[in-house]
């Protein structure tokens, strides 16, 4: 399928700036993603030492979400404002 | 200002200087300096997944060697500890249990009662004293204090109360029969 639009001067700098803004939010989410992992790691170890087994588990299942959490980031999310297609990201028809 | 000036100059002076002395070395092995000290987002990105997958391995590694080191805990040989008869009240000694490598100090309260624990302070492991005047158990590099009747952390920066060792008095002699992590429940 073609992609739907005809490019003007202005519409590759706006790309460059959408994906810009795209990557930029990416790394915002992953950088709190990956605080939040440290102070799970952080409580993992203080409960390991302390032998309390009962929180153990769920402190590893919270680590996965995470891992989680950020492989969907970096594979899968998308701004709802965008469409891909197999040929890349359209513009939408506002032009 | 003049200063600020100066020392801007002299700080890329030195950077070129580097440059030019490196530069015979820089041709035999070729390093675009320039192009590597760059890192898009993209590669951030995918660094930050990377420490993603290892900080839940390294979660899933911790709590898997606690599990297993708890089901194949062996049951402690008991020892006499040396001396601990003799001791007056509100006084303490140290000693070892159950391998050399584990020291352990024994209290015996101003009440008459013996109580011993792990010597290791439980925030990054200095040897802790008993004070006889505060009476309590003290670690002096970080100004932690636990209570002698039970481990629990007084004040300070540990985390967790000291391991407790279980002590039984036989014949007038104190003995040594168990050890457990700081108030933790057992596993299985």
């Amino acid at each position: 399928m073609q992609a739907n639009f005809k490019p003007t001067v202005g519409s590759n700098r706006r790309s460059r700036a959408g994906l810009a803004a795209l990557w930029q939010a990416r790394l915002m989410m992953l950088l709190m993603v990956n605080i939040a992992q440290l102070w799970i790691l952080a409580a993992t170890v203080d409960a390991a030492l302390a032998r309390h087994f009962s929180v153990l588990i769920p402190l590893v299942i919270a680590s996965g979400v995470c891992f989680l959490i950020t492989l969907s980031i970096i594979r899968w999310w998308r701004p709802t404002s965008k469409k891909k297609t197999s040929s890349g990201y359209v513009r939408e028809n506002d032009l | 200002m003049k200063n600020l000036d100066e020392t801007i100059k002299r700080v890329l002076s030195d950077e070129s200087d580097v440059r030019a002395a490196t530069a015979p070395f820089q041709a035999e092995f070729p390093y675009e300096r320039d192009e590597e000290a760059q890192v898009t987002r993209r590669e951030f990105c995918n660094f930050l997944g990377l420490t993603s997958a290892a900080l839940f391995l390294g979660a899933g590694g911790f709590a898997a060697k606690a599990a297993f080191d708890a089901r194949n805990s062996e049951i402690l040989a008991a020892a006499r500890v040396e001396g601990a008869e003799a001791l007056t009240p509100n006084s303490a000694l140290s000693f070892t249990y159950p391998t050399a490598k584990d020291s352990a100090i024994v209290i015996r309260t101003a009440d008459g009662v013996y109580h011993a624990y792990g010597q290791k302070c439980t925030h990054l492991s200095c040897p802790v004293y008993y004070s006889r005047e505060h009476q309590r158990l003290e670690c002096p590099c970080h100004e932690g204090a636990f209570d002698p009747a039970n481990g629990n952390v007084l004040y300070g920066p540990p985390p967790r109360p000291l391991d407790a060792i279980e002590i039984e008095v036989r014949d007038g002699q104190v003995w040594a029969i168990g050890r457990k992590a700081s108030a933790g429940e057992h596993a299985g």
